[in-house]
């Protein structure tokens, strides 16, 4: 049985943000995830860093957290932030009166901002669409959010936090009606274990009221699912809004060598059950397509989609729901934290902790936005110069991911998966989607001797699936081609589907 | 512009434009094979699937459906098909052993076995033979080839790693056209003790000779070697489409190879011509008839929209299976997705139904109905059909 002050369930950003602050505080805790980091919400989202601009005529309170948190972000982890800038694009048809009141709003909140002519814009983004009548530049910028749960986590790990990746809670342990602890299941050994603690923090996002369920609570949540798809190229070196009210598929941005697009707002049931329909992924290319012309003849790679963890609405589609966020304290030693969003993790988790220093009656201050995040020099990403110094060992020639470098993501601690070397490296982010470099990167954790050939074919399987998944809404074009091809590798010469 | 006159101009390099051309050069007919480049075959194993959900290939014909190009050419014309294909490699540095008889079961990368019918000869030993000892060759730092996933899977195997200074398979099967290396090679076995068995090694054994290769191995170490299938691009694949063309060249066929279609001519439900670019200046290649063999959705033969599937050089009506979201199944491994039954419906004499031309066949995996992942049958239809295409061709010219 493991002791610790704080278990927080959930290793997205939130969860990873309280982490750090817990640490910083210096409270003992453990962290426990049910997959990777950023598995749900966080690592389905756009990677934008917002500037506000897409909040400030609707819901001004939470555009003003954005922009704070954008701020602080952009100097505390800058490894993570690219300070890309980003145009909120107004189209023939596209109310003038929304830009009058957004511009009005940007002011009142602070973001800063400036009209820019077409002529202007297509100089800095030429791939925009060439009839735009205005457009306005504000601060966005794109935002690597695994990375930023890593090294969120980074700190905790080094200085002394317990961080367990791969265990799901599958009981909340209760004693005299108080929450005392978890006991976890590690996904990969199928083994139990237990931990205690004073205190319980639910950052399980989606899966917020499945949680609280399991002891005995209910926490009012509304989900929406929002899908996205991703170009083979990067059409855009700034985040692209459309200026008009928040609706699909109005935001387009860069992320190292493609771009994102989305998203839809479809109610969700289930976290756990959702996918991406070709409908969708249709809405965004349109959309997308409306804002950057050659969105429309480029190759799509891959769809996928993340369940936004609202708070509950009486009324209304996802969209006019706030953004905000929200504590629950249930009064049994455990706490849940609800809404929210990538941009102000940092703020609900200095939050969530202030709420824990009242009940330890500790009171030591958040610096979470003054320190920078540690460890960024060694997560500090692959750029072009690191990832051609020796081509020979090359594993995934999309990425140009190295042996070296997926060698180290093997030997970091917890990984077990396909899916966490892809979140360490950008193994098989690329076109073919790890159709090559799966196989080869499964190889190489063979001859480390991580796993049997049963879990090993386990693993590639499950991987495959899942990969799938993501690209099956996109097939057509290019994409249906190269995915003939890695069916004719793993069926055709692997014959992996007869390998049950 | 160039002008050039064909009784038949083939469209497509891969195995059934070569084998529909090959069919017909032997019939003394003039033939002209275009294709844009290197075909999908080069991907390959190499290997020569007819059927693998039955034992006997052939037996598994009637499950079919209706529509699948096996039911046009039928079970003796598979036959004979396959038969031209052996007679053909029997002449050539490269035969092909097996029997449409019965399915046969080559070891994989990754320690499965996969059901093939007939094989290269460098794979002549590759079947799972009694718990047999296993000794597994690979090449360190090669990118594609782990023998773990062999030695791991498989009881009473063993490896051993040979410094080839190359990691790729093209560039280690370049250097086993050395004599020098391949010598080095071979010494270096020779200091390894190996069990008494079999040796595998990845297929990449040279390139054009890869069964004298195998024997000098042979007589050197005195076990029997055979080469294991690799990821693409695969050197088996590879052979095996060189080997075909230059016979085809041999034979007196001609060849536009790494030409690209610009223009379709024609008149009065006839293909007259096709443009190709040539350097210098485009040629005409003008032909009696025509043959598509352009291939499914990996070759370029058909390219699908958001909405709908094109045919590429004739703009011939594909077979869609209905809208986008019904393409594929949700599970990677259920092979059985409707879009791979997408492509060209023809009539008995392998002529696009609803085409406008009378004088235009089709073979290959741009047929509808193939479903090649699922039933495992690439290059099995695409002999057949290549074959059964090029005698209807045949037939309509006399």
């Amino acid at each position: 049985m493991l002791k610790t002050d704080v278990i927080i369930i959930g290793g997205g950003a939130t969860g990873c943000g309280i982490a750090r602050d817990l640490t910083l505080r210096g409270v003992h805790h453990y962290l426990v995830e049910k997959k990777d980091f950023a598995s749900g919400a966080t690592g389905a989202c756009h990677g934008l860093l917002h500037s506000g601009g897409r909040y400030v005529v609707n819901d001004p309170e939470a555009a003003k957290e954005c922009i704070e948190e954008n701020m602080i972000l952009r100097r505390i982890a800058q490894k993570c932030v690219e300070k890309t800038g980003g145009l909120f694009v107004r189209l023939p048809g596209d109310s003038r009166k929304y830009q009058d009141s957004f511009l009005k709003s940007c002011e009142t909140v602070g973001i800063e901002t400036e009209i820019l002519s077409p002529a202007r814009a297509l100089d800095l983004v030429p791939n925009l669409n060439p009839s735009i009548e205005e457009a306005v530049k504000v601060p966005d910028c794109s935002i690597d959010p695994f990375r930023l749960c890593m090294l969120n986590a980074f700190t905790s790990r080094h200085r002394g936090g317990g961080v367990l990746i791969h265990h799901k809670v599958i009981e909340i342990i209760k004693e005299k009606g108080r929450c005392v602890g978890v006991k976890v299941q590690d996904r990969f050994t199928s083994k139990i274990k237990e931990i205690r603690a004073q205190i319980i923090i639910n950052a399980s996002g989606a899966w917020g009221n499945k949680m609280a369920e399991l002891s005995g609570s209910h926490v009012p949540m509304t989900l929406s699912k929002g899908s996205l798809i991703i170009s083979n190229h990067r059409l855009t070196n700034m985040v692209i809004n459309r200026l008009r009210p928040p609706s699909d598929g109005d935001i387009i941005v860069p992320n190292e060598a493609v771009c994102l697009a989305g998203t839809t707002s479809v109610p969700a049931e289930d976290p756990d059950a959702i996918d991406v329909e070709a409908r969708e992924v249709d809405i965004i290319a349109s959309e997308a397509e409306a804002m950057i012309p050659d969105f429309g003849s480029t190759r799509l790679i891959r769809a996928y989609t993340g369940v936004r963890p609202l708070l509950q609405a009486g009324s209304g589609d996802g969209r006019s729901i706030s953004r905000g966020f929200q504590i629950i304290d249930h009064e049994n030693g455990m706490f849940s934290i609800l809404g929210g969003k990538l941009t102000t993790y940092r703020l609900m988790a200095e939050k969530m902790v202030d709420r824990i220093m009242e009940v330890f009656n500790l009171n030591v201050p958040c610096r979470t936005a003054e320190v920078e995040l540690e460890g960024q020099e060694v997560l500090s990403g692959y750029p072009l110069s690191k990832r051609l110094k020796n081509m020979d060992e090359i594993v995934c020639e999309c990425e140009l991911v190295s042996k070296e470098d997926v060698i180290n993501a093997i030997n970091s601690i917890g990984t077990q998966y396909i899916g966490d070397i892809q979140h360490r490296t950008r193994l098989g982010m690329g076109p073919c989607q790890g159709g090559f470099c799966t196989y080869r990167a499964l190889g190489l954790m063979q001859e480390l001797g991580r796993y049997t050939p049963d879990e090993a074919m386990q693993i590639l399987r499950e991987f495959l699936q899942r990969r799938f998944r993501g690209i099956r809404p996109a097939l057509w074009g290019d994409q249906l081609k190269e995915e003939q091809l890695v069916e004719s590798i793993y069926h055709g010469i692997l014959n992996l589907e007869q390998q049950q | 512009m160039n002008r050039a006159d064909y009784d038949v101009v083939v469209i497509g390099g891969g195995i059934s434009g070569l084998m529909a051309s090959l069919h017909l050069v032997q019939q003394g007919l003039k033939t002209a094979l275009i294709s844009r480049g290197d075909p999908i075959c080069c991907l390959s194993t190499g290997c020569i699937d007819v059927y693998a959900g039955t034992r006997k290939p052939l037996k598994g014909l009637k499950g079919l459906p209706k529509e699948h190009p096996y039911n046009i050419v039928g079970e003796g014309g598979i036959k004979d098909a396959l038969e031209f294909f052996i007679d053909i490699m029997d002449k050539t540095g490269l035969p092909y052993e097996g029997t449409t008889k019965k399915n046969r079961q080559i070891l994989t990368p990754v320690g499965t076995y996969k059901t093939t019918c007939l094989v290269p000869g460098t794979m002549s030993h590759a079947s799972p033979e009694n718990d047999e000892y296993i000794h597994v060759i690979s090449f360190k730092g090669i990118k594609d080839f782990y023998p773990s996933y062999i030695t791991s899977k498989l009881k009473n195997t063993g490896y051993s790693v040979f410094d080839a200074h190359a990691v790729s398979t093209m560039a280690i099967a370049s250097k086993f056209e050395e004599e020098a290396f391949l010598q080095e090679f071979i010494s270096w076995l020779q200091d390894l003790f190996i069990p008494h068995g079999r040796v595998a090694i990845p297929a990449v054994l040279g390139i054009s000779n890869p069964l004298d290769v195998i024997e000098k191995i042979k007589a050197a170490i005195d076990r029997e070697v055979f080469e294991i299938p690799t990821l693409p691009p695969s050197i088996p694949g590879i052979r095996l489409y060189k080997t075909l063309k230059s016979t085809l060249l041999k034979k007196g066929g001609h060849l536009y190879w790494g030409r690209p279609i610009s223009s379709v001519e024609s008149q009065g439900g006839q293909v007259e011509a096709v443009t190709i670019q040539t350097s210098g200046r485009p040629t005409r290649v003008h032909g009696r008839s025509f043959i598509l063999a352009t291939g499914s959705f990996v070759s370029g033969g058909i390219y699908a929209t958001r909405d709908s599937v094109k045919e590429m050089v004739f703009d011939l009506p594909v077979y869609v299976p209905g809208p986008r979201d019904d393409w594929f199944n949700p599970d990677f491994f259920d092979t059985g997705h409707a879009i791979e039954t997408a492509g060209i419906l023809t009539d008995q004499s392998f002529k696009a139904i609803e085409s406008d031309y009378d004088n235009l066949f089709v073979c290959g995996s741009i047929l509808a109905y193939c479903q090649i992942m699922k039933n495992h049958c690439g290059h099995g239809l695409a002999i057949s059909t290549g074959v059964a295409a090029a005698e209807k061709c045949e037939e309509y010219l006399s």
